[in-house]
Parts: structure tokens; C-alpha cells; sequence
């Protein structure tokens, strides 16, 4: 119930004014003069424009009627909300002053933008009082600013707005603690990933936009500097409400990002421009701009069915709830909390996501390994090896010592790249030709090996010109003397590295489709393994047989 | 005697040939070799063979397409293959024998033995008898046939369903792939023993078996003292 009291005040609902005229009205007059401090001065023929006061000094007198008040509130306070350097009198008693006039020649030393006095107990019986006030406004002479005032218990004026503090400096911390996190997340992480630094952006912001919202509990804050601080908060909000947007436009793979990223530039500009100097409306315009081009990448992606698309639309209505229902200086912050936190979620399944796809690349890995050896010990190669040795050793024993000294070579080198998952392109030259050899004793067929242009110093994935050299003998006739023979051929163009193999003999005739077969599979996954995107294979029979074609993108 | 095999490795292809060669040395037979699935189909299609020497895993291609196709033709099959794991199936659709890589002389005489002798069974059971229908190969299970009528170069499969089917082997053939529960009980019936009621004696001292549907089929002179036995 407490707590239920406590945010109700701080959502200004239940307080009941101290002051009973709204909006009390300042008269001015400029000049000096100790007569209109007092009470009941005559002050009818005063202007209630104070016009440009240059430095000089000037004096307001503002009529307020106290209603009764329960001895809780005593001692009573008076807040000020007013720019200038001033003395406050109450009732003609002086109750304090704001930064120091000037005097003597000595210029005015600013005072800050909201102060507290105390008002005296005997002096608060319900009906009219007078607040005079003798003051300067040298720095900012020609701004016509209204003077506020709110009466409230001393102790309550002064410690309300830092218990609120206190609470969004909770918030502030948390953002703080995400931005380094995250940072450090982002230094530390080989991908760099673009989403994680935008959210770590938004983060440092948004605690700088705290931090700065309650800059005056921190400094004091001279009321020359005041709009450079509306400014910077501007700034801030500016530069959230392009973030946030962008973010979510990674995270729901938003395809038209771009044109709407430039289109929410324009209108936040656009919003900036119109309304310089109106900073409550700019920044409340700013999270519309924000709410609307988020709402539209959202439901963009629901439709798209992206993971977490409901969790962030679900946030995004809360958020434009509480903008439009609670106070704004409140509201912005936590509407914007509840969007970070959506945003928060998102990522940890975008992490989640992350890991599962490192965890399948990890397998991938360890599967393409296994079927690399898996080629060599296949009942296929195997058995139909043994049986072609077996015949060799009992019809020529010399030549199937060959032929085993052969297959242990080819053993050998499939062993030694087996774990890697790239290999210089010489040890997969000499792969082949081992492969080669073996097969010659199996085939009987006169197998012709051909390579030209290759550089020594590339590497490539294990065994895939293997496997096309498997499909080539696989899949083809010999020509006229029992031939087939292979090309491969290496080129260097401006933006890949490309080999081409050939096969020069006459196809068989295919009686299953071979395009999704398990070999051109092999080949496309160790591609990917390697070089993610950046590849592409070509395979196709030709006028002289089968002509594959593997690009390496730079 | 005409033997095709079909093989896509010269060496082996070879072999088979010479071992085949040595081990019907005193009769007369005929080798051609076919190295590829589509070669080998036509050959069989062009001159129907007495024995098929097939290896299941051809050219990346699925052997047991051809099989299929094998199997309903009217001569026997051996596999000769790899793919050991594939035997027990080889001899599910109705193959000979299945001799798996790597072999030896012994080992593949043992099968050529298999099929120069009527009297020795597969090791496995066959499961289904492939029939050719309209092009189309069709396998039917060995549960559904209750009896085998031999008519002229062609066999009629009688089914439980009352609907009979067309097989291009021989009777011999079948009854050589068939489970023992296939008895012959006539020149031209090999019946499902399980299928018979009982043996019947009609007028002028003929025998005959009364199915378990009411059919009542012939039975041989020969068979029938056999029979009797079995049925007691």
C-alpha cells in the first residue's frame, strides 16, 4: 500500500496544491527599490511582461492564497522554478536567494533553474501572501520564461525528486553495466556482430540520457546552461530513436532497412527542424517517429515469422501505452526501459540462435571428417579394392605389391588431412594421383592426369577434387586406347580464385539423377565450412565429357 | 550356356569371367561381360541368359532396380557385391546366391554349384517373387501364393486372393527358391503344403491333392507315396 502511495505521489496524482489560485501571476517592474519587498505594496499599474531587463535589476511580486494545511506539511517549502539570479521575499521577510545579483560593477553569478526555500511558520495562514522577488536576468535578458511556484512540505520538496533519483539512477546503473557489457562483448567477440554494438549504443545512451535528465541533483547547473542541457537530452532521445529502430531492423531481417532508416533520418530531422526550441514536444515527437518505424518492422516480422516477433510487438504496445498515460519526463524512460529490456530478450535468443549454429558447425565439421574417412573404408572402395588386390596377387603377385603400396600411400595421405579442414592444394594433387593409381589397378583403364596453372601456395577444403575425380571415373567411359583423362586448372581472376575440372570421356547415361548426389554434397559443405558464402560450384557435362567449377569469392 | 555379368570393374569383371570359364570347362557356355546397369539390361533383354552375375552397387546407380527386373526374368541370379549388409534383401527378392567381395575361387564355385544343382536351396529365404505385369515389375509376398502351375515357357502364380499372376521362370527355378513348404506334387504344381486339406483318390486310381479353397489339383504317380507320408 505504501509502495502503491509512494507511486502514486510520484505520479502526481494524489497531491492536492498547497496554492489555491492556478498559475499565479508575476507582475514585473525593473528598477530597485527595498518599498516593494513588502506585502500589501501597491502593485496594480506593474506589467505582467518583464521585456528586455539588459542587466539590470528588476523586481516581480506574484500573489499566492495558501489554503489551510495539516500540521504534516509544516514547515512548508516554496519552489521556485525561474532562470535569473534572485533574492526571494516572503511576505516581505527574506527567505533566500538564488545566485548573486549584480553589485558593485561585479557582473550577476547565474543561479540555477529550480531552487527551495524555506517559508517561515508564522507566515503561512490561509489566505493571499506575496512573493517578491529582486532579481536579474543578464544572461539571458530578452527569454521570457513564466516563474513557477510550488509549496509543498520543506522536506518533501527537497528529497521527492531524489528518491525518484534514486530509482532511475537504479535504471541508469543497469543501462550502464549493459553498455560495458555488452562492449566488452562486442571488442572480445572474432564477428563483430553489428547488432550488439547498436545495443550497447543505445544502452550508453540511454543511461547518459538519465544521467543528464537528473543533472541538476548532480551539479548546479547555472540557468545559462539550462538549454544546453534540453539540448543534449534532445540529442540523445535524436539518436535512441534512430538506434532502436535499426536494431530491430537486424534482428527481424527487415529488408527494406535501409530506405526506412533513411525515411526515419528525414522525419526525425524534419521534427528537429520545425520545432527548435519546443524540447518536451521534439523529444515526445522523436519516440513517436521511433514507435511507429519500430511497430512497422515489427509486424513485419511477425509476418516473416522471425523468432521473439510477438515478444517485441507485445513491448512495443506496452511502451506506447505508458508514453501516452504517464507523465512524460517518467514515461519516456519507461517506455523506453520496456523496449530495452524486449530488445534484451531478443538478443539473448539471437545468442541462443548463435550457439546452436556454432554447435551444427561444429558437427558439420566433425560429420565431414567422417566422411572423409568414411571414403576410404566405405564397403564399396574397400571390397571392390580387396577383390581387384586378390586377383592381382593371385595372377601377378609383383603387380599387386604395387597396387597395396599404392592403397597405403593413398591410406596415408587421406590420414594426414583427415582432421584439417583446409590443405595445401599439393597435398590434394597428390591425393589424386595416389587415387588414381589405385583405380588404374581396379579399372584397368588408362587414366591421364592433367594439371595446369596450379599455385602451390593455395590451400583448399580436404578431398574435393577427390570427389570429382571419384565422380569422373564413377560416371564415365573411357574413348578410343582405353583412355579418360583429367584436367584441372587453376586461374586467379579479380575477385576469385577458380578451379575448373574436366573430365574428358564419354558420360555414361545416368539412370538416377546425380545432382543431389552425396559427393556434390561433400564438396558444397566443406565449401561452406570454409568460406561461409563466398564460393560457387558448377558442375555440367560438356561436348569432351564432365567440366565442374569451383569459385573461391575474395 | 549363357552367362552375362554385369560389372563395372574390369579386374573383377575378369575374374568373374575366369573363374566362370574354368568352372564350366566341360560344357559349352558363352561370357559376355557388361560394364554398366544400362548395358547389362539390354544385353539380358536382347538374349535371355541362362545365369546373371550382377554387382549391387553399379556405377552409383541402385542394382537393385535391376534386381527387380532380374528376378522376374526367367533366369537365375547371383549377386556378387560389396554391399554385404544387402544380402539378406538380395535374397528376399528371389536372387541365387549372394557372394560378397572380396572372394575367392572357392567361394564363388559354391554358388555356380548352387545353380547346376536343382536340389540346393539359398541360405535365406525368398520373401517376395517379382512379376512382370504391363512393364511393370510388381512383388508379390510368398504368404500370398498357395500354389504354382507350370504352362508352357511361363509359370501361373495362384494367389489367396483367387487371382492368379504370370512368372517368366520355370518351374525348376521357382521350386529351387522356393521355401521346402513348396512341394512339387506334380510335373507341373508346386503347391504351399500347408495349403492342403488332404490327398484325395478319385475313380481309376488317380491322385489328388483337395486344397484348403476347395481346388483339387493332380497329383503324380511318383509324388504320391511321398506326399502321403508327409500328410501323416
Amino acid at each position: 500500500m505504501y509502495y502503491l502511495i509512494f507511486l502514486l505521489t510520484l505520479l502526481d496524482l494524489l497531491a492536492i496544491p498547497v496554492i489555491r489560485n492556478e498559475d499565479p501571476v508575476p507582475v514585473y517592474k525593473t528598477g530597485d527599490n527595498m518599498a516593494w519587498v513588502s506585502k500589501n505594496y501597491n502593485d496594480k499599474d506593474w506589467s505582467e511582461t518583464r521585456g528586455n531587463t539588459s542587466d539590470k535589476i528588476f523586481w516581480s511580486r506574484t500573489h499566492v492564497d495558501l489554503r489551510p494545511v495539516e500540521n504534516e506539511l509544516i514547515p512548508l517549502g516554496l519552489q521556485i522554478n525561474s532562470f535569473g539570479a534572485f533574492e526571494v521575499y516572503w511576505d516581505g521577510v527574506l527567505i533566500g536567494k538564488n545566485g548573486q545579483l549584480p553589485k558593485n560593477g561585479n557582473p550577476e553569478i547565474p543561479g540555477t533553474e529550480c531552487s527551495y526555500y524555506r517559508i517561515p511558520n508564522h507566515l503561512i495562514s490561509p489566505g493571499l501572501h506575496t512573493i517578491a522577488m529582486r532579481s536579474s536576468q543578464s544572461l539571458y535578458p530578452d527569454v521570457q520564461r513564466n516563474i513557477g511556484f510550488t509549496i509543498n512540505n520543506y522536506e518533501t520538496l527537497l528529497t521527492n525528486p531524489l528518491i525518484t533519483m534514486a530509482y532511475m539512477n537504479l535504471m541508469a546503473g543497469a543501462f550502464l553495466i549493459a553498455a560495458v557489457y555488452y562492449f566488452f562483448i562486442y571488442l572480445n567477440s572474432k564477428r563483430r556482430q553489428k547488432d550488439i554494438l547498436i545495443f550497447a549504443t543505445i544502452c550508453l545512451l540511454f543511461f547518459t540520457l538519465l544521467i543528464m535528465e537528473y543533472l541538476k541533483f548532480h551539479v548546479m547547473l547555472p540557468y545559462s546552461e539550462f538549454f544546453v542541457r534540453l539540448e543534449i537530452i534532445g540529442w540523445l532521445t535524436f539518436t535512441n530513436a534512430l538506434l532502436v529502430p535499426w536494431y530491430f531492423i537486424i534482428q527481424f531481417n527487415f529488408r527494406y532497412g535501409k530506405w526506412l532508416m533513411l525515411a526515419l533520418l528525414l522525419t526525425l530531422l524534419g521534427l528537429y527542424w520545425f520545432n527548435y526550441g519546443h524540447y518536451d514536444l521534439t523529444a515526445r515527437l522523436y519516440s513517436l517517429a521511433m514507435l511507429i518505424t519500430a511497430f512497422i518492422v515489427v509486424l513485419n516480422g511477425i509476418r516473416q515469422k522471425e523468432k521473439g516477433g510477438f515478444i517485441a510487438l507485445a513491448a512495443l504496445l506496452a511502451s506506447a501505452l505508458v508514453n501516452r498515460l504517464v507523465v512524460y519526463d517518467f514515461g519516456l524512460f519507461i517506455s523506453f526501459t520496456i523496449i530495452v529490456l524486449s530488445m534484451l530478450y531478443l538478443h539473448s535468443i539471437r545468442t541462443s540462435v548463435i550457439e546452436a549454429e556454432h554447435q551444427n558447425a561444429v558437427l558439420l565439421s566433425s560429420r565431414l571428417q567422417l566422411e572423409l574417412l568414411k571414403k576410404n573404408i566405405q564397403p564399396h572402395f574397400l571390397r571392390n579394392t580387396l577383390t581387384s588386390m586378390m586377383d592381382w596377387v593371385e595372377e601377378s603377385p609383383k603387380d599387386g605389391a604395387r597396387f597395396i603400396q599404392a592403397l597405403a600411400t593413398e591410406f596415408d595421405i587421406m590420414n594426414e588431412i583427415s582432421e584439417q579442414t583446409l590443405i595445401p592444394i599439393t597435398k590434394e594433387l597428390e591425393l589424386c594421383r595416389q587415387h588414381l593409381s589405385v583405380m588404374g589397378f581396379r579399372k584397368e583403364m588408362n587414366y591421364i592426369w592433367d594439371q595446369k596453372g596450379i599455385d602451390e601456395t593455395q590451400l583448399i577444403p580436404p578431398a574435393v577434387i577427390h570427389t570429382l575425380l571419384e565422380n569422373g571415373i564413377t560416371h564415365s567411359e573411357p574413348l578410343s586406347g582405353n583412355t579418360i583423362q583429367f584436367v584441372l586448372q587453376y586461374s586467379l581472376s579479380k575477385d576469385a580464385h577458380q578451379y575448373t575440372f574436366e573430365t574428358i570421356a564419354k558420360n555414361r547415361p545416368v539412370m538416377t539423377d546425380r545432382a543431389g548426389g552425396n559427393g556434390f554434397k561433400y564438396i558444397k559443405a566443406r565449401l561452406t565450412e570454409s568460406y561461409g558464402q563466398n564460393w560457387t560450384f558448377e558442375s555440367g557435362s560438356t561436348e569432351n565429357g564432365w567440366m565442374s567449377a569451383i569459385q573461391i569469392l575474395k | 550356356m549363357n552367362i552375362v555379368i554385369i560389372e563395372d570393374e574390369a579386374r573383377i569383371a575378369r575374374r568373374l569371367q575366369r573363374m566362370t570359364s574354368e568352372f564350366f570347362t566341360d560344357r559349352p557356355h558363352e561370357i559376355i561381360i557388361c560394364d554398366s546397369l544400362q548395358k547389362g539390361l539390354e544385353q539380358v533383354s536382347r538374349q535371355i541368359p541362362d545365369l546373371v552375375l550382377l554387382d549391387l552397387n553399379l556405377n552409383g546407380d541402385n542394382g537393385f532396380e535391376l534386381l527387380e527386373q532380374m528376378v522376374a526374368a526367367s533366369f537365375h541370379t547371383i549377386i556378387v557385391s560389396a554391399n554385404i549388409d544387402k544380402a539378406i534383401t538380395a535374397f528376399a527378392y528371389g536372387a541365387l546366391d549372394f557372394v560378397p567381395k572380396p572372394f575367392d575361387q572357392e567361394r564363388f564355385f559354391k554358388a555356380l554349384t548352387r545353380f547346376v544343382s536343382p536340389t540346393l536351396k539359398p541360405n535365406e529365404d525368398i520373401k517376395y517373387l517379382a512379376v512382370k505385369r504391363a512393364g511393370q515389375v510388381r512383388l508379390i509376398s510368398i504368404s500370398e501364393v498357395i500354389y504354382i502351375k507350370g504352362a508352357g515357357i511361363y509359370t501361373e502364380l495362384h494367389l489367396n486372393n483367387g487371382q492368379h499372376e504370370l512368372h517368366d521362370k520355370s518351374l525348376e527355378y521357382l521350386q529351387q527358391l522356393l521355401p521346402e513348404r513348396f512341394e512339387r506334387i506334380h510335373k507341373s504344381y508346386l503347391v504351399n503344403f500347408q495349403q492342403i486339406e488332404k490327398i484325395i483318390i478319385t475313380p481309376g486310381t488317380r491322385y489328388g491333392a483337395l486344397l484348403k479353397t476347395g481346388e483339387v489339383l493332380p497329383v503324380g504317380r511318383s509324388k504320391y507315396k511321398d506326399l502321403k507320408n508327409k500328410m501323416v
